[in-house]
């Protein structure tokens, strides 16, 4: 009786489904994802017992358990005598992740002053004159075809990837902070100057704290874009990294390794993502 | 038009406002025009000769576009006119500065500061810069500053529990009151209103023209305040200009009237009420609107009839 009133509110607008429902509702489709993966994965074996491109629950435990513990192969293997922590410390995802972690920190790093630009561009009428037509067209060039020159100004090591990533990124979170900042109302700025702020207390106190929040939310919206040009860097050139794992086991089919490094790197986002969110809500309890 | 300028004149010479009747805000010559999208160009003010003296609370009526805005922009010093000078408390405005206070209609206060952070800002930046705060000079500056402001704020009608509240939290009148305090924390020589009370709901709108009123008289600021509702500017002022809009071609000004409202002590809600009000308010409409026909009064309130539901109708 009640499931079926559950299920005819998934029809009614105004409907105020109970908590229980919308909670268990919201894992449904992980639940239908994991179940057809499984069921296409036996179907697979069953016809060939050797295959790699479903690896079935037992084969990505072990993927997983080889992701963690063993060392990548590029790696002088270990003293016999080594502890699970050291193994750990020393293992591929371990080190993969690191890898990729320090490229992403330091480009996120980089990109605070890309959001301070932004703002004293809106805010300052010399700066937005000088910056903004040039970020505007800057915006346009594809950060990937950029990457052979990349390599050869920076070398094919870490600060080509982190170059890129901020030259892909960057010019996107100049032009929203500039709207954003650009969007505030002219009221604020006049009030303030009529409160005996100085022009840095107008940039900083009243513009970058009023769209604080909104840019916090962009660059949310960008590390989607922030990964997939590190992604692309360390596919290209890198021996070590996430996405250089993902590439060298593609080549030898290791769906049992890169099934759970993409979710790795998934839920490695989702969490950035969600701490994000939750430093804002403390940071701007008014927003 | 003539006569009533010389009238204006006479009682000028014979109540001043404040002890020191000096000029504090002087428009002389001013023309504002604005460039059009298509090209070519409109003129908003022409020829605007305006002195006004420390302490008058001065009203500016008129529909909307006849440039109340504008005017209020240049003594700011938000734009300036394209021809002639605007200058305030004897020195020609160049920036925008703590010389003017100002109220908007909208968007008045910090929206991500609460109520008591809105009214301490100003005072706080005036006494040191961003790098002086750590002093302990400082703090013993904040707390006195913050009685100060609590008592500004509860005369302005707020409650102790608002105090923390963010503006988005208060409804529209309480934001008005505390752009208010905002802006008189500041002691500022001139204060500048651009609709303020506009957005407002009538009975919210009457008791803050009390306060305003209330707060003009104890320390006599000069107002600039702008409004599209005569009987508004008659209850507050003790001046009243009417502008219309600027027609292509003309050559004289377009400040339609300019004239000085009695002085009386009533209470608004009495005042609004007496037979003498209502023929200012007459006379006032029949110089300012004879041309528009009124166009831009509200309709008075009670006019309004019940109307049957639709869906009780439907039966
Ligand atoms: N920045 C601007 N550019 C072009 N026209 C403007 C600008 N600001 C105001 N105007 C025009 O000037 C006229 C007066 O505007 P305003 O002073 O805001 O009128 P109001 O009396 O309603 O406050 C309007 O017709 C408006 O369209
Ligand atoms: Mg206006």
């Amino acid at each position: 009786m009640s499931a079926m009133s559950g299920w005819l509110e998934l029809a009614d607008i105004q409907g105020r489904p109970k908590r229980m429902w919308t909670q268990s509702l919201s894992w449904v489709l992980f639940a239908l994802g994991v179940a057809v993966y499984l069921q296409f994965s036996i179907a697979r074996h069953r016809e060939n017992p050797d295959d790699r491109v479903m690896p079935t629950g037992t084969q990505l435990m072990a993927g997983v358990h080889s992701a963690v513990m063993d060392q990548p192969e590029e790696d002088d293997p270990l003293a016999d005598g080594a502890s699970r922590w050291e193994r750990v410390t020393h293992g591929m995802l371990w080190k993969d992740t690191v890898a990729s972690g320090e490229r992403f920190g330091i480009s996120l790093l980089l990109l605070i002053p890309a959001i301070l630009l932004g703002l004293h561009m809106a805010v300052f009428p010399l700066a937005e004159s000088v910056f903004l037509r040039f970020f505007l067209f800057f915006d346009k060039i594809v950060a990937l075809s950029l990457l052979p020159i990349l390599f050869i100004v920076f070398g094919i090591d870490q600060w080509s990837k982190i170059m890129l990533m901020v030259i892909g990124v960057g010019p996107t979170l100049v032009l929203d902070t500039y709207n954003l900042a650009k969007a505030v109302p002219r009221e604020q700025v006049v009030k303030a100057f009529t409160l005996k702020s100085s022009n840095l207390d107008v940039a900083y106190r009243v513009v970058l704290k009023q769209i604080l929040p909104q840019v916090i939310n962009s660059v949310r919206l960008n590390l989607k874009p922030l990964a997939l040009f590190l992604f692309a860097g360390e596919m290209i050139a890198s021996t070590d990294g996430l996405a250089y794992r993902i590439a060298l086991m593609r080549r030898h089919m290791g769906m049992d390794i890169i099934l759970p490094y993409l979710l790795w790197v998934a839920l490695l986002l989702f969490v950035l993502d969600g701490t994000l969110r939750l430093v804002n809500r403390r940071l701007n309890p008014w927003y | 038009m003539v006569l009533r300028a010389m009238e204006r004149r006479a009682k000028q010479r014979v109540m001043p406002v404040r002890a020191a009747a000096e000029t504090e805000i002087a428009l002389r010559d001013v023309t504002v025009r604005y460039k059009l999208a298509g090209g070519g160009s409109k003129t908003v003010l022409h020829r605007l000769n305006v002195e006004i003296r420390a302490g008058e609370f001065v009203a500016v009526l008129g529909e909307t576009g006849c440039g109340k805005s504008t005017l209020l922009r240049m003594v700011l010093g938000q734009e300036f006119p394209n021809e002639g000078a605007v200058v305030v408390d004897g020195k020609p405005v160049r920036r925008i500065d703590a010389r003017c206070g100002y109220v908007p209609q909208k968007y008045a206060l910090f929206p991500d500061r609460s109520v008591m952070q809105n009214v301490l800002y100003g005072p706080e930046n005036a006494f040191c810069g961003w790098m002086g705060r750590a002093r302990p000079r400082f703090w013993r500056f904040r707390r006195e500053l913050r009685a100060e402001a609590t008592q500004m704020l509860l005369r302005m009608g707020l409650k102790s529990g608002d105090f923390s509240k963010y503006p988005g939290q208060l409804s529209g009148g309480m934001q008005q009151r505390v752009a208010i305090a905002q802006a008189l924390m500041m002691r500022p020589p001139v204060l500048l209103m651009d609709e303020a009370f506009s957005a407002l709901d009538p009975s919210t709108r009457a008791s803050l023209q009390q306060q305003l009123k209330d707060a003009w008289q104890e320390t006599k600021p000069t107002v600039l305040f702008v409004t599209h509702n005569t009987s508004e500017a008659l209850l507050l002022a003790t001046r009243v200009l009417v502008l219309r809009p600027h027609a292509e071609g003309e050559t004289e000004s377009n400040v339609l009237v300019d004239m000085q409202v009695p002085h009386t002590n009533e209470p608004l809600s009495v005042r609004r009420r007496t037979r003498e009000f209502e023929q200012l308010h007459e006379h006032v409409k029949q110089l300012a609107f004879r041309e528009s026909d009124g166009g831009t009064e509200l309709v008075p309130t009670g006019l309004v009839q019940e109307m049957p539901r639709r869906g009780d109708a439907a039966e």
